[in-house]
C-alpha cells in the first residue's frame, strides 16, 4: 500500500501536467499509467494545435491557460517545444460558414478572445496559395498556434519529475475501493495506492475507470486520422481549417509545425466510434484530395507517415472537469474531445489549485463542465 | 566519365540514349532512364544533400530505395535519387536544408485511386517471391507481384558471381544477374501473374488493402485475400564517427552503382564486414578496377564462405579480423579510414590504430529482414506468411525453396488442398545452412595425367563441379549425407576439360598434371579479363591462402563463355603446382597504411538516426536525462521521425541504450506506423503526376 496526495490515473496531455503543477503544489504526487510510458494513449496522435478560438466560455478559459503555458515554457523553463504562435484560421467559402463564424465572434470576443474577421486578401497572405475563387475570408485569431505534442509531454514529465511526481508506468488499475462517499483506496496490477484526491484522466478509457465504481460517463472514443509530410520551407503560418463537410467527410485541418512539416487531419463521416487505431486506405486519399483542392501547391509535397487515434466524445463536444458528487475526493477531468493537447497544461493548473483551495478558484469552469450538466446542443468548433 | 566500360564478367550494355541534365547549374551528360544516382555518381559527383542540421553533407547509403540519404531536388521537387529515372533536361540540385515547395497553385484536375482485386499479393519480386508466385499461379491462383525495382530479381540483379547450391535445384553455377533474368521469364508467361515492377508497396491497410506507388507516380490501392511478404533485407547500418559522410555507404548500394549500373563508384575502397556480402563486394570491387585496401571484421574469424574469403586474399587484399573502424574521416567526403585491434569487450585499442587513404567506405556488417509489412499484416489478423531474407536471412539458392514451402502454407491457411513435398523443406535447410566443419585435404601430387584438386575444405551447400564433370568422376563423399558434402576426386578418368575449374562457384577447383621431371602445369580459373596476358608471361601465382608461390609461365588460355571464365594453364614446379590456385591481380601497395594513423576519437558523434541525424552522444544523453524506456520516446529528438522510417537507425538503438546503461531488454520496441516510403499528396489524391507532364513538354 503506497500512500499519497494525489493519484492520477492516466499520464497522458490531462495527467502529465496535472502531475507537474500538483507537485509543484507541493503535493504528493503518483500518476499510475497502463501504456510503456507518458502520452501514448492520444497524446501521441495529436497534431498539436493549441487554440482558444472555441464556442464555449469555460473551454476558451482553459485554453487561454494552456497557450499562456505553452508559450512560456520556453522562457519560464528553458524548454522548447516547438511553440509557435501562428494563429487559427478558420475560412469561409460559403455563405452559410461566413455566418457562423461571424456569430460566433461576439461570444468569442466578450470571453478575451482576439479574433476577428479577416478578408481573401489577408487569408492569401497567410496561406500564399489557398485557392481563392469562392474565398470569402475567415476567422483569423493570431494568439492561437501550435507546438510538438511529443516534446511538450516530454517537457512536462520532466518537470513533473523534477517537482517530485512518481510515475508508474506499465501498471493498469484493476479496481477502487469505496468507502463512506470516498474513494479508499485504488488497486492495479502491481500495488495498491490511498490518496486524498484521485484524478480519472484516463482519455479515451475514462469510463471504463468511472465502471469500477459504478460512476456512468459519457465518454466515448471516436477515431480520427491523422499524418505528417516530409518537412519544406515555410509558407503556411496559422492552422488551417475548413470545416465544409463532403459526402465523406467533416472537417479537416493542418498547419506546417516548426521543422516544416504539414500536420494534418480529417473528421470521417459518418464518425468511427470505437478504440480500433490501426489506420484505412480511405484516409490518404480522402485527406489528399480535400487538402489539394483547397491548397493546390500541396500536391508536390510528399506524406511522410499516418497514424490514428481516438477522441474521447461526450454528447455535447465539452470536456467532464470537477469532483463527482457520488465520491468527494474523485476528481474527473475527462472527455476532452479530441482537444486534451489544448486543454491540459491550462486544465493542470486549475485542478492544481482547485485540489489545493477548492473549486472556488474556476467556478465558471466547474460549473459549465460538471458531470451533472444537461450535455445539450454541440460545441460549434469542435 | 566514371563508367566502367569493360568488365570481365558483365557485357557491356548496348547503346543507349544519352541524357543531358544540370546539376547545379552544371551540364552533365548521362544515359536516358538510368538511375539519377548512378547518373550523378558517373558525373562524379557523391554530394547530394545538405542536412538541415549544421550543413552536414549527404550521399547515397542504401541505393535501394529505402533510407532517403540520397535526395536531390529535380525540377524544384525532392526526390529519392535512387529510384528516379534520369529523363533529358532533367534541372537537379542540391537540397540545401529545408527546401521550398514548388508554387505549382493551378487547381487540380479531378482524379480518383484505382482499386485492383486479387487473390494474393506478393510483397517483393526477388528470389523467393517470384518462385512463391509460380507455385501459386500453377495451382490456379491469381496473383499480383508488386516490386520496387524495374527488374525483377531482387538482389540476384546486382550479383556478378556464380551461385552455390546445386544445378538441378537451384541454378547453381550460374551468375545471380542471369538467375534473375530466367526467374522473370517464368513469371512473366503465367497468364494469372500480374507484376506491378517499379512499384513499391508503402503501406497495407486494416481494410485488407495495400497502397502501391505505381512507377513512383501514381498511388493504387490493391484489395488482397492473402499477402506473401518477400521484401527482402537490409544492410545495416553501423556506429562510427563520420559514419554519414558522403562515400561510406552499403556494400549492396556499391553493388548497384558498380554492377547494375557499370558505374565506376570509387577508386579505391575499404570495407566493413567479412560475411558474404563484404567479400563478394571486395571481389566485385576488383573486378570493376576498383582497389580494395582491406577488410575488417570484429569478430576472430571470417564470417562469409571461406571459398568466398580464399578468393579475395588471394587477389591480394588482407582480412583483418578482430579489429574495427575507429573514424571515418574527410572534408566533406570520405578520404581516410581508420581502424584498430579490439579487446575482448569489442572496444578498440587505440594504440594499434592505423589509418588507410580510401574515398569510399563499403558497410557491410549484416542485413536485417524487411519485414515490417508482414508484422503488420499479422497485427491486423490477415493470411499471411512471409519468405526469402524477410523470412530469415540466407542464400538466395534457399530463398527459392522459402518462397515456394511459403507459398504453399499460404494456399493451406486459404483452404486449398496442396501438400508441401518434404524433400522440399529438406532442401531449404541445406541450402540456408551455415558452413559446417573445414576440413583438412590430402596433398596432391601431380601425375601423368590431369587431375583436380579441390581447395573447398569448408562444408558448403555446393555442387556444380560433381554435375558438370562428363565422365562422373567427382562425388560429395558422404559425411552429412546432405549437399554440404566435400566433392572428391573418384577414380582415374579426368579428361583435364576444365569443366569443373571453370563452374566452381567459389574458384576452387584446379587440374594438375606433370609435364617433365622438373615441372607440371595447372589449370585455374580466373575471373579478370585474361585477354591481354600473352603467353609466355609471368604470372605471380598464389596459393588458397594468398601466399606467393612463385611466378609462373602462363602456356595457354581459355575463355568459357557459359560460365564466364577464363581458365589459365600455367607451368610451375612439380612440387608447388598442385597448391596454386590464383593469379595476384592487386599490388600490395595498395593495401599500404598511412605511415602514422591520423585520425581523432570522437565514438558520440557516430550518427544514429541519418534522417534526422541525431548522434549516439545526443540519444544517451536523452535517455538518462529522462529515464527513457520506451524508444517512442527518442521521437522527441526526432529519432525515427524522418523519412526512412526507423528502417535504418531501429537495429541501431540498443547499443545506445547498453551505452546508457539500460538493459535494451528492458525497453519497449517502437512502434512501426504507414507509410514505409514517403508518396506526394498529388498521388495520393489519385493524380498521376508531373512526371506525365514533363513527357508532355516540360513544367513551367
Amino acid at each position: 500500500m503506497k500512500t499519497c496526495d494525489v493519484l492520477i490515473i492516466g499520464a497522458g496531455s490531462v495527467g502529465v501536467p496535472l502531475a507537474f503543477y500538483c507537485a509543484e503544489r507541493g503535493l504528493s504526487t503518483i500518476v499510475i499509467e497502463k501504456n510503456a510510458s507518458w502520452g501514448r494513449g492520444q497524446n501521441r496522435a495529436a497534431i498539436g494545435g493549441l487554440r482558444a478560438t472555441h464556442s464555449d466560455p469555460a473551454k476558451i478559459r482553459l485554453c487561454q491557460e494552456s497557450i499562456r503555458i505553452v508559450a512560456g515554457l520556453e522562457a519560464e523553463r528553458g524548454i522548447d517545444v516547438e511553440w509557435r504562435s501562428g494563429g487559427y484560421l478558420f475560412v469561409a467559402y460559403d455563405e452559410q460558414r461566413e455566418k457562423a463564424f461571424r456569430d460566433l465572434l461576439t461570444i468569442q470576443k466578450d470571453a478575451g478572445l482576439d479574433i476577428d474577421w479577416i478578408g481573401p486578401a489577408r487569408v492569401s497572405e497567410l496561406c500564399p496559395g489557398i485557392r481563392t475563387d469562392g474565398l470569402r475570408g475567415g476567422t483569423f485569431s493570431p494568439g492561437d498556434g501550435y507546438a510538438s505534442p511529443l516534446m511538450t509531454s516530454t517537457a512536462f514529465h520532466r518537470l513533473a519529475r523534477g517537482a517530485g511526481a512518481e510515475f508508474r508506468f506499465g501498471e493498469t488499475v484493476t479496481a477502487i475501493r469505496t468507502e463512506g462517499g470516498r474513494v479508499a483506496s485504488v488497486r492495479t496490477d502491481k500495488d495498491e495506492y490511498e490518496a486524498g484526491t484521485v484524478v480519472n484522466a484516463a482519455g479515451a478509457f475514462a469510463a471504463d475507470i468511472g465502471g469500477l465504481v459504478d460512476l456512468e460517463l459519457p465518454v466515448h472514443p471516436d477515431c480520427h486520422e491523422a499524418g505528417v509530410t516530409e518537412p519544406c520551407e515555410r509558407f503556411l503560418e496559422p492552422m488551417l481549417v475548413d470545416i465544409r463537410p463532403d459526402d465523406e467527410s467533416g472537417n479537416y485541418y493542418f498547419y506546417q509545425t516548426v521543422t516544416g512539416q504539414i500536420v494534418f487531419c480529417i473528421t470521417p463521416k459518418p464518425q468511427i466510434w470505437g478504440t480500433d487505431t490501426d489506420s484505412t486506405s480511405s484516409f490518404l486519399p480522402l485527406v489528399s484530395r480535400r487538402m489539394v483542392e483547397l491548397y493546390p501547391r500541396l500536391r508536390n509535397l510528399k506524406v511522410r507517415r499516418t497514424w490514428r487515434g481516438m477522441y474521447p466524445m461526450t454528447p455535447d463536444g465539452l470536456p467532464i472537469v470537477g469532483y463527482t458528487e457520488e465520491y468527494s475526493n474523485l476528481m474527473l477531468a475527462v472527455g476532452m474531445c479530441g482537444q486534451g493537447y489544448m486543454l491540459g497544461p491550462g486544465l493542470g493548473k486549475i485542478l492544481s489549485s482547485a485540489i489545493v483551495d477548492g473549486v472556488g478558484v474556476a467556478p465558471q469552469v466547474f460549473e459549465e463542465l460538471s458531470l451533472y450538466r444537461k450535455f445539450e446542443g454541440m460545441e460549434l468548433l469542435k | 566519365m566514371n563508367r566502367i566500360t569493360s568488365h570481365p564478367v558483365l557485357d557491356a550494355r548496348g547503346p543507349r540514349t544519352e541524357a543531358r541534365f544540370a546539376f547545379d547549374g552544371e551540364a552533365m551528360t548521362g544515359y536516358e532512364g538510368e538511375a539519377l544516382s548512378s547518373a550523378l555518381f558517373a558525373n562524379g559527383v557523391k554530394r547530394f544533400s545538405e542536412h538541415r542540421k549544421g550543413g552536414a553533407p549527404q550521399g547515397i547509403f542504401c541505393a535501394n530505395g529505402q533510407c532517403s540519404q540520397c535526395n536531390v531536388l529535380v525540377d524544384g521537387v525532392v526526390r529519392k535519387a535512387c529510384v528516379t529515372g534520369l529523363k533529358a533536361g532533367m534541372d537537379v540540385r542540391t537540397v540545401h536544408g529545408v527546401p521550398a515547395l514548388l508554387t505549382d497553385d493551378d487547381p487540380a484536375p479531378e482524379a480518383r485511386v484505382e482499386t485492383l482485386k486479387t487473390e494474393v499479393l506478393v510483397i517483393g519480386g526477388g528470389p523467393s517471391g517470384l518462385a512463391a508466385a509460380v507455385e501459386l499461379a500453377e495451382r490456379g491462383i491469381d496473383v499480383v507481384i508488386a516490386d520496387d525495382k524495374e527488374t525483377l530479381g531482387g538482389k540476384l540483379v546486382l550479383q556478378t558471381h556464380k551461385f552455390f547450391g546445386s544445378e538441378e535445384d537451384c541454378y547453381a553455377g550460374t551468375r545471380g544477374y542471369e538467375i534473375a533474368a530466367l526467374l522473370e521469364k517464368k513469371v512473366r508467361a503465367l497468364p494469372n501473374v500480374r507484376v506491378l515492377a517499379n512499384s513499391p508497396v508503402v503501406a497495407i491497410f486494416k481494410d485488407r488493402k495495400a497502397g502501391l506507388y505505381i512507377d513512383y507516380r501514381r498511388y493504387m490501392l490493391v484489395e488482397f485475400q492473402a499477402v506473401i511478404v518477400a521484401a527482402g533485407a537490409r544492410e545495416r547500418s553501423i556506429l562510427f564517427p563520420g559514419n554519414d559522410l558522403p562515400g561510406v555507404y552499403g556494400a549492396g548500394a556499391f553493388q548497384t552503382l558498380v554492377n547494375r549500373d557499370l558505374v565506376k563508384a570509387a577508386d579505391k575502397v575499404f570495407v566493413i564486414g567479412s560475411g558474404n556480402v563484404g567479400l563478394i563486394g571486395s571481389y566485385h570491387a576488383l573486378q570493376a578496377g576498383i582497389e580494395v585496401a582491406g577488410i575488417c571484421e570484429i569478430l576472430p574469424k571470417i564470417n562469409g564462405y571461406k571459398v568466398h574469403a580464399d578468393k579475395i586474399v588471394r587477389m591480394g587484399v588482407p582480412v583483418y579480423l578482430s579489429t574495427t573502424v575507429v573514424s571515418v574521416e574527410g572534408d566533406g567526403k570520405v578520404e581516410r579510414v581508420t581502424i584498430a585491434d579490439v579487446d575482448e569487450g569489442y572496444r578498440p585499442i587505440l594504440a594499434t590504430a592505423r589509418t588507410f587513404a580510401v574515398d569510399t567506405v563499403l558497410v557491410a556488417t549484416g542485413l536485417s529482414p524487411c519485414d515490417e509489412l508482414y508484422r503488420q499484416a499479422i497485427a491486423f489478423g490477415f493470411t499471411a506468411v512471409k519468405a526469402g531474407d524477410a523470412e530469415e536471412i540466407a542464400e538466395a539458392s534457399s530463398a527459392m525453396f522459402g518462397g515456394r514451402i511459403a507459398a504453399l502454407s499460404l494456399a493451406r491457411m486459404m483452404g486449398r488442398k496442396v501438400e508441401i513435398d518434404r524433400e522440399w523443406l529438406d532442401k531449404r535447410e541445406v541450402l540456408k545452412s551455415k558452413p559446417g566443419d573445414v576440413i583438412a585435404r590430402d596433398r596432391v601430387e601431380p601425375g601423368d595425367s590431369w587431375r583436380p584438386v579441390f581447395f573447398c575444405t569448408e562444408e558448403i551447400p555446393c555442387n556444380p563441379c560433381t554435375t558438370v564433370c562428363p565422365t562422373a568422376s567427382i562425388k560429395l563423399r558422404p559425411r552429412k549425407g546432405s549437399l554440404l558434402d566435400l566433392p572428391y576426386f573418384e577414380g582415374s578418368n579426368c579428361k583435364g576439360c576444365s569443366a569443373c575449374v571453370a563452374a566452381c562457384p567459389g574458384l576452387a577447383v584446379s587440374l594438375v598434371r606433370r609435364v617433365d621431371a622438373d615441372f607440371a602445369e595447372v589449370r585455374i580459373p580466373f575471373e579478370f579479363d585474361a585477354s591481354g596476358y600473352d603467353l609466355g608471361v609471368r604470372l605471380p601465382a598464389l596459393d588458397q591462402d594468398g601466399r606467393f608461390v612463385e611466378d609462373a609461365e602462363l602456356v595457354d588460355k581459355k575463355y568459357y563463355k557459359k560460365y564466364r571464365t577464363w581458365v589459365l594453364t600455367l607451368r610451375a614446379r612439380t612440387e608447388s603446382a598442385a597448391r596454386i590456385i590464383g593469379v595476384r591481380v592487386q599490388d600490395e601497395a595498395v593495401t599500404r597504411a598511412l605511415p602514422e594513423p591520423r585520425y581523432e576519437y570522437l565514438p558520440d558523434d557516430a550518427i544514429v538516426c541519418r534522417c534526422e541525424r541525431v548522434s549516439v552522444g545526443d540519444i544517451v544523453d536523452f535517455i538518462k536525462e529522462n529515464e527513457i524506456r520506451d524508444v517512442n520516446q527518442l521521437k522527441t529528438i526526432r529519432v525515427g521521425m524522418g523519412a526512412c522510417g526507423s528502417k535504418t537507425c531501429s537495429t541501431l538503438l540498443p547499443q545506445v541504450f547498453r551505452k546508457a546503461g539500460v538493459d535494451p531488454a528492458d525497453t519497449t520496441s517502437g512502434t512501426v506506423r504507414p507509410l514505409t516510403l514517403e508518396a506526394p499528396m498529388g498521388e495520393l489524391a489519385g493524380r498521376v503526376t508531373t512526371t506525365e507532364r514533363d513527357d508532355n513538354g516540360g513544367r513551367e
